[in-house]
């Protein structure tokens, strides 16, 4: 009786969790928009990149149904067809860009995408860059309960309370129509019960238990982690404006397991010429040339840089900075901004170039490493590049879009492991795959539609850790 | 006694000992980690309270911060390094006369890993465990860092500059100069020598080699004109006969002579099966004779007896000293075999003695061996030294002749026997300069430090053999201010034809020197750039060898009165020189000091051999009753010192024996372990004699606490022979099958041996064998897994036993490919070494005079594993590629595993032996030198040689032979890259590109072109699988082990 009331409690507790999953969320929305929008849609929402700017989108729909949007954004060209009128506006504005279908969302996802542009839009969007983290500063993942949640657990804990007065009740009634005396409880003795207690104890062990292991399992996972750099590097402008191949950078990610940082001689390939930035003009182009001992003024390396004083540097380097200032704004000599600006400027560069192990400004950019995978597991870029042909996209995000770059991927095995499960291996193309006799037999076959990677070992522990 | 069908490993296992059966039925020592040795005094409590506190404390550490971690690329990115990939460079191993192509393994410009190059044509891509272990000495912290002045034992710090024109000043005063060195086979350091004598006359050159063959050399001088050693063809040789020269071991050019000698002795088609024939003599059991079909023991003494007896048999003469009545028979019958073998057959001999020498050359030039199987043409370099130089010397420096010495890579303060004289001695020198790496014994004596390089860090070539060239060159940038010697000798001589501007002005003399005279000689290149980069990319350059033909010098006369007498007391000495610490050369390195000795397998020093004795019965025990571990007080020629006792099998009643390079004093964490026994070297005419008559031994009482002898430990199957009717070992495993089946202990699968005039009927047997088990082990519940493992690929090795010669150079590749750590000699007494390979040695026939198998063993990575089904965590479990997998981060350290596996091979890490966390608690055991402020591994510097494409592992986990899992996925990476089916070449483990041999064999099981089936079916029903009977189904197959004995000789 007692143990089937309990039954009852947790099954119904368990359905509250999973149909709350469905509430839209700023959270939830992020992530669709970044999976589903972000290549197209410009994610500050103000301005336009391949779509429209997304910000204030409820209001310009606002005097249509909503589920007018929501066609619109399942599948755009259907909605254009029957002649709606905002949509035939924004078709005769963008045409003949076309917007992908997005038959598989659901109303609350859009709900939560719509939430999402919203608060960036309005601004309160620290969502989307994920927390600006200084990289001294502890590294603790934040997790709300949302108050949903509390909301529900009330009312469901009062609604099994109820229930349980109910059959108490009812039980009484069965005992006095019986003959027995009915058993009186009031809510203490019932709180106090055998049954409840041990429910408590029950649930409570359960709670903590998932919360440990959850967070045991996220120990040292650090999604969304975006450390400031040395060098305020834009990918955005790299990749995303100026469409450098990933690689061309990054070049040892098809030859090795690390895709390493580039050292400051690649940089040099193209900022030999292009010698200012176009967001931060000088500040964070003549880190390189003074890492790397490249005199911009002359166009030339600095025979034995080495050798050379930070006073030196100082003076070819302030020089530097402030020639351009003056050519920027038409002056002759500085003025009171431009001292400003070349000694913040310097300062900067000496910030970024010199710390505790470097005593000097020569020498390597030292980089904060973002994305750091555990010791014992082993990853190789080019498996997956060089191989497996995946984007780099697949893993690290919408690179290209990133002013700064963050941690896009949980990089936990559980995220490896999935990923293994449903990738189809290129089974066919490659002659190295010739060996699984029995899987392209079955292929052909008809038995087998296709060959995962964990098909070929893709799980196994020393694929990773040995 | 004979015994005929059963191994054993020791006496305990033969008397079957109550501590050996109980030993053997645990996995894990007796001793475990609650007793103290006065430091670690935890018990049980406190581990609880401090698991708790630390669990606590973990949780609070991890949940606060995650460190932030740096990415910190190139600023001028080398073009030819890509982070993360490995770069090979062409370079030589060379210490003295040891010599070993090799590719050096570079990651991220750091050396981590020896290979061998295939292109050589005197080592053949085989290597040797000095050359795999000389990777470590690199990085070791006790190298002399600067140049300086020395004194009590440091180095004071001087410039360069200075030093230069201090010792200048000294050396242009005029006195005489007297350079100490070992053999030398570098052409353009042998310029550099010149143009440094040029420039000071009045210098000389004393040569001499740790563990000399200058009679050799003299003999060859007398008997063919040539103070040479010739090359040896033991591949063109049907009966070869060894004088007590360990050739596979440790003479000369072992790792050539080993390649040869397996040529004759592989199993390649079992039907037609054709065989060398070995003979050693000797009385201590070394690691040739223990590769021998028959070994003829005579006493050291006799040995130039048993030489001339050998030549009276063959020239029908008659006289010479009086050899024993058994060896003196057997040696009749060695004379007819190789009469047959006329123009076929090799005699050599160990003998430091003249006329011992001349007497081999005239047996071979007897048998028409000359020119054939002792070839001239060839001539090797890699022995030059004559010990009677650098006594000379002592007399000279003694006499207040010498001004300044020159110490080279020698060390006669420890290797001469007379080395209190010749400190006396060289201490009357005013100047004494060393090029020595570090503060060892002679350059504590000396008052200038010169260090030079590592060889890793060094230009440089080498002729081991006429027209053989071979190329050093450096794989990174010197990590200390060290300069190498040769071009200190030419800043000091003023050289010309140094260019001082340039960063590396030896490399500069090196190239001029290769352009010049070298370029000349050779046909093949056309531009002397080219010659330079070809040869420099291959590391080797070979010409062909110029003919040199060469007679017996008729007029040198046999004198049986020159040969070495016969002592005539009760009791004799040998000293002999180990595969890894050589003649102490190599005691600092601690990879080969933890490599077991082959035949004693004794660990960290060097211990006396002593005879067993067999009371004719059933007893067999410790020449006077001697256990191992004993400490017994030996006096030889009047002189003592305290030795532990190991008996050894095969060690000649009425002798003992002892390993030189024990006991060093100064210069690396070798310190303290053995004792150095070089005092103990008699010379005669001369030379040293590696042996003394005049020995008494006496117990002590005491015992070495930590005698360190992996012998007993991780022993597989119990035997239960000679006693078998009363000691029942184990009811259920007895009961359970009949001989030699089925998991009873009595006579279990592990090794099979014959010899080749029984093979046809082995061969039968070894079928039906196979038939037996395979009918056993389908009678199974479990569903068949063959097409399952059947796609894609499979793993699987081949070890061949036959040429499989016990050298132990698999042994330490893996330690250094794995990470496997140093765990150090307390440890190891403890059974706790973590070797992945190790290599078990297992006697047979006769226990006065047994056969020896060396049987190399690593996971056999079952498919049907037994220890995958006891681990509670699924730590351990199978690859669809055959792998038995071992995920250290999910080990909780149950330690199932081991005690479930069958071949013992997982090791558990009891300590933090590689300072992974910093528990000063936990850094108490592990290993550290002597004088070191912390643990060998907590050196950042030792850390270095780590390959970081394998995980260090911390405390608590097992751990075991992956296959070399990283050289797995590299080829399955290049193979898929380049879009083709997997190779054989693609992917071959550290044991199989280290062996000398070529013995292991590891490859694609599902590939049946691959060499691995290609073997392992040539070998047919000789091929196995241990306990093959127990249906764990290895991956492993070895090849039975097959003698030529000549049976007339066992009678």
């Amino acid at each position: 009786m007692l143990l089937k009331r309990i039954c009852w409690v947790f099954i119904l507790a368990l359905l509250a969790t999973a149909n709350s999953h469905a509430a839209p969320t700023k959270e939830a929305g992020k992530e669709l928009f970044i999976a589903n929008c972000a290549s197209c849609h410009n994610k500050n929402m103000k301005d336009n990149l391949t779509g429209p700017a997304l910000g204030g989108v409820e209001e310009r729909w606002s005097g249509f149904p909503r589920k007018d949007l929501y066609s619109w954004i399942r599948n755009s060209q259907a909605l254009i067809a029957t002649g709606h009128p905002r949509a035939t506006e924004l078709w005769n504005k963008w045409k003949p860009t076309l917007m992908s279908n997005f038959t598989g969302l659901t109303d609350e996802q859009m709900e939560s995408m719509l939430l999402y542009i919203d608060a960036q839009y309005k601004g309160g969007g620290d969502v989307t860059n994920g927390p600006k983290v200084d990289p001294a500063a502890s590294k603790k993942e934040e997790s709300s309960i949302p108050w949903l949640f509390v909301g529900m657990a009330i009312i469901l804990g009062l609604l099994a309370f109820a229930l349980m007065r109910i059959i108490d009740n009812l039980g009484n009634v069965a005992r006095v129509q019986e003959g027995e005396a009915p058993i009186q409880k009031n809510w203490v003795t019932s709180l106090t019960s055998k049954g409840f207690v041990a429910f408590a104890v029950f649930a409570i062990t359960l709670l903590f238990g998932y919360k440990s292991v959850d967070n045991a399992t996220r120990m040292g996972r650090e999604q969304n982690y975006q450390p400031t750099q040395p060098v305020a590097f834009s990918h955005k402008i790299h990749a995303g404006v100026n469409k450098i191949d990933c690689q061309y950078c990054h070049d040892s990610a098809r030859r090795s397991k690390q895709s390493s940082i580039p050292g400051s001689s690649t940089c040099m390939n193209c900022h030999a010429a292009i010698k200012k930035g176009t967001i931060s003009g000088t500040a964070e182009i003549t880190k390189i040339f003074a890492s790397i001992g490249f005199d911009p003024i002359a166009g030339t390396y600095i025979p034995n840089y080495e050798s050379w004083s930070e006073k030196q540097i100082e003076d070819l380097y302030k020089k530097w900075i402030g020639q351009e200032y003056m050519a920027a704004n038409t002056l002759t000599a500085l003025d009171e901004s431009g001292r400003q600006t070349v000694d913040n400027q310097w300062d900067g560069l000496v910030k970024a170039l010199k710390d505790d192990t470097n005593g000097k400004i020569q020498g390597p950019i030292e980089w904060t490493r973002i994305h750091n995978l555990a010791d014992h597991a082993y990853f190789n870029h080019s498996q997956h590049v060089a191989v497996g042909k995946i984007e780099c996209q697949k893993c690290h995000g919408p690179i290209q879009e990133m002013e700064e770059v963050y941690q896009y991927s949980t990089l936990g095995m559980g995220w490896c492991i999935t990923c293994h499960r449903e990738t189809e291996v290129k089974f066919t193309d490659n002659a190295y795959y010739n060996q699984y006799e029995r899987y392209h037999k079955e292929l052909n076959e008809g038995k087998r539609t296709k060959v995962t990677v964990a098909d070929i070992g893709g799980l196994e522990c020393q694929k990773c850790h040995y | 006694m004979h015994n005929d069908n059963g191994i054993w490993v020791s006496t305990e296992d033969l008397m079957q000992e109550a501590s050996f059966l109980q030993s053997a039925e645990k996995e894990f020592s007796v001793e475990n980690i609650d007793q103290t040795d006065g430091k670690w005094s935890t018990n049980r409590r406190d581990f609880l309270k401090l698991l708790g506190f630390g669990l606590g404390a973990a949780t609070v550490a991890a949940s606060c911060e995650i460190p932030v971690k740096k990415a910190i690329p190139y600023v001028t990115k080398p073009a030819d390094i890509v982070p993360g990939v490995a770069n090979y460079f062409a370079s030589s191993f060379v210490n003295g006369g040891d010599y070993c192509a090799v590719l050096v393994k570079t990651r991220e410009g750091r050396p981590i890993k020896i290979e061998g190059n295939t292109l050589s044509g005197i080592t053949a891509g085989g290597t040797s465990a000095r050359a795999q272990a000389s990777v470590l000495s690199l990085y070791d912290n006790r190298r002399i860092k600067f140049a300086g002045t020395i004194a009590d034992s440091e180095v004071q710090k001087k410039s360069w500059a200075d030093l230069d024109k201090e010792i200048k000043a000294k050396l242009g005063a005029g006195g005489n100069i007297r350079i100490i060195t070992q053999t030398n086979m570098s052409p353009t350091a042998k310029l550099a020598l010149a143009e440094f004598t040029a420039k000071y006359p009045n210098t000389t050159v004393a040569t001499y080699d740790p563990v000399s063959s200058a009679a050799l050399l003299a003999a060859n001088q007398a008997s063919f004109g040539k103070f040479v050693v010739p090359s040896y063809h033991f591949d063109k040789a049907d009966v070869i006969v060894s004088f007590n020269a360990d050739f596979l071991g440790t003479w000369i050019s072992p790792v050539e002579y080993a390649r040869a000698y397996a040529k004759n002795r592989k199993i390649r088609d079992a039907k037609g099966m054709k065989m060398s024939r070995h003979y050693q003599v000797e009385s201590h059991m070394s690691l040739s004779g223990s590769n021998a079909d028959n070994r003829i023991l005579v006493k050291p003494s006799e040995q130039g007896a048993a030489i001339v007896a050998l030549y009276n048999a063959l020239a029908g003469t008659s006289g010479g000293p009086q050899l024993n009545e058994k060896a003196a028979a057997a040696i009749k019958k060695v004379a007819e075999d190789l009469k047959k073998a006329s123009g076929k057959s090799l005699v050599v001999s160990g003998s430091n003695n003249v006329m011992e020498q001349i007497y081999v050359n005239k047996i071979n030039d007897l048998l028409g061996n000359i020119n054939v199987t002792v070839d001239f043409s060839a001539a090797s370099n890699q022995r030059q030294g004559d010990e009677r130089q650098i006594f000379r010397l002592i007399e000279e420096m003694n006499a207040g002749q010498v001004a300044v010495a020159i110490v080279w890579n020698a060390n006669p303060a420890y290797e001469l026997p007379n080395a209190d004289k010749f400190k006396e001695a060289f201490a009357k020198v005013g100047t004494r300069i060393s090029f020595n790496t570090t503060v060892d014994e002679t350059t504590a004596q000396c008052n200038y430090a010169a260090p030079s390089h590592h060889l890793l860090e060094s230009w440089g070539d080498v002729e081991p053999k006429a027209g053989h060239y071979s190329l050093v060159q450096p794989t990174i940038a010197p990590l200390f201010e060290t300069r190498q010697a040769e071009l200190s000798l030419l800043e000091w001589a003023d050289s010309q034809n140094l260019n001082r501007q340039d960063d590396q002005p030896y490399y500069q003399y090196l190239v001029s020197n290769w352009a010049g005279d070298l370029f000349q000689k050779q046909s093949k290149y056309s531009t002397p750039a080219a010659f330079w980069d070809m040869s420099l990319h291959d590391g080797v350059f070979e010409m062909p060898a110029a003919e040199s033909a060469v007679t017996f010098n008729a007029a040198v006369s046999l004198n049986p009165a020159g040969v070495t007498k016969p002592s005539g007391t009760e009791l004799e000495i040998s000293f002999y020189e180990t595969v890894n610490i050589g003649g102490g050369q190599y005691a600092h390195n601690p990879w080969l000091q933890e490599m077991p000795d082959p035949v004693n397998r004794t660990v960290w020093g060097n211990y006396l051999s002593v005879p067993l004795e067999w009371d004719g019965v059933n007893n067999i025990d410790g020449w006077k009753g001697f256990k191992d571990g004993d400490n017994v007080e030996v006096e030889v020629n009047g002189k003592k010192l305290t030795c532990t006792v190991v008996r050894t099998f095969g060690q000649m009643p009425g002798t003992v024996s002892i390993a030189l390079g024990g006991g060093r004093e100064a210069g690396g964490c070798g310190v303290g372990y053995g004792v150095n026994v070089n005092t103990w070297l008699p010379f005669e005419g001369g030379m040293l004699q590696y042996f003394a008559a005049d020995v008494k031994i006496k117990a002590t009482g005491t015992v070495d606490k930590h005698f360190a002898s992996v012998q007993h430990h991780h022993t597989m199957g119990v035997k239960a022979m000679g006693k078998e009717e009363n000691a029942v070992i184990n009811v259920d495993e007895k009961s359970l099958g009949y001989k030699g089946f089925q998991g009873s202990l009595t006579d279990r699968s592990i090794i099979f041996q014959t010899t080749l005039n029984e093979l046809p009927k082995f061969a039968e047997e070894m079928a039906e064998f196979h038939k037996e088990t395979k009918h056993l082990n389908e009678q199974s519940l479990y569903p068949d897994y063959s097409d399952y493992y059947g796609t894609g690929v499979k793993w699987g090795m081949y070890v061949d036993l036959n040429a499989c010669i016990g050298c132990g150079a698999c042994q330490v590749a893996c330690v250094s490919e794995n990470n496997v750590p140093v765990v150090g000699k307390k440890e190891v007494a403890r059974h706790h070494e973590m070797t992945w390979l190790r290599i078990d040695r297992y006697f047979y026939g006769d226990f006065e005079n047994p056969g020896v198998v060396y049987q190399p063993m690593m996971c056999q990575h079952c498919d049907n594993a037994p220890c995958e089904n006891v681990c509670p965590v699924n730590a351990t479990n199978h690859s669809m590629e055959g792998l038995n997998q071992m995920a250290y981060n999910r080990c909780i350290g149950t330690r199932y595993c081991a005690n479930n596996c069958p071949y013992k091979v997982r090791r558990f890490n009891w300590l933090d032996y590689t300072t992974a966390d910093t528990w000063p608690s936990n850094e108490e055991r592990v290993f550290w030198a002597e004088g070191d402020d912390k643990p060998f591994y907590a050196d950042d510097l030792v850390r270095m040689v780590l390959n970081p494409d394998v995980t260090v592992r911390t405390r608590g986990v097992i751990e075991k032979c992956s296959f070399c899992i990283q050289r797995i996925q590299e080829g399955k990476l290049t193979s898929k890259k380049e879009e083709r089916a997997i190779m054989d070449n693609d992917v071959r483990s550290a044991c199989q590109t280290a062996c000398p041999t070529g013995a292991i064999v590891f490859g694609n099981l599902n590939n049946p072109e691959s060499e691995v089936n290609q073997l392992r079916n040539g070998a047919g029903a000789l091929a196995y699988q241990v306990l093959e009977e127990i249906n764990v189904r290895p991956g492993v197959k070895y090849s039975a082990k097959i003698r030529n004995t000549n049976e007339e000789l066992l009678s």
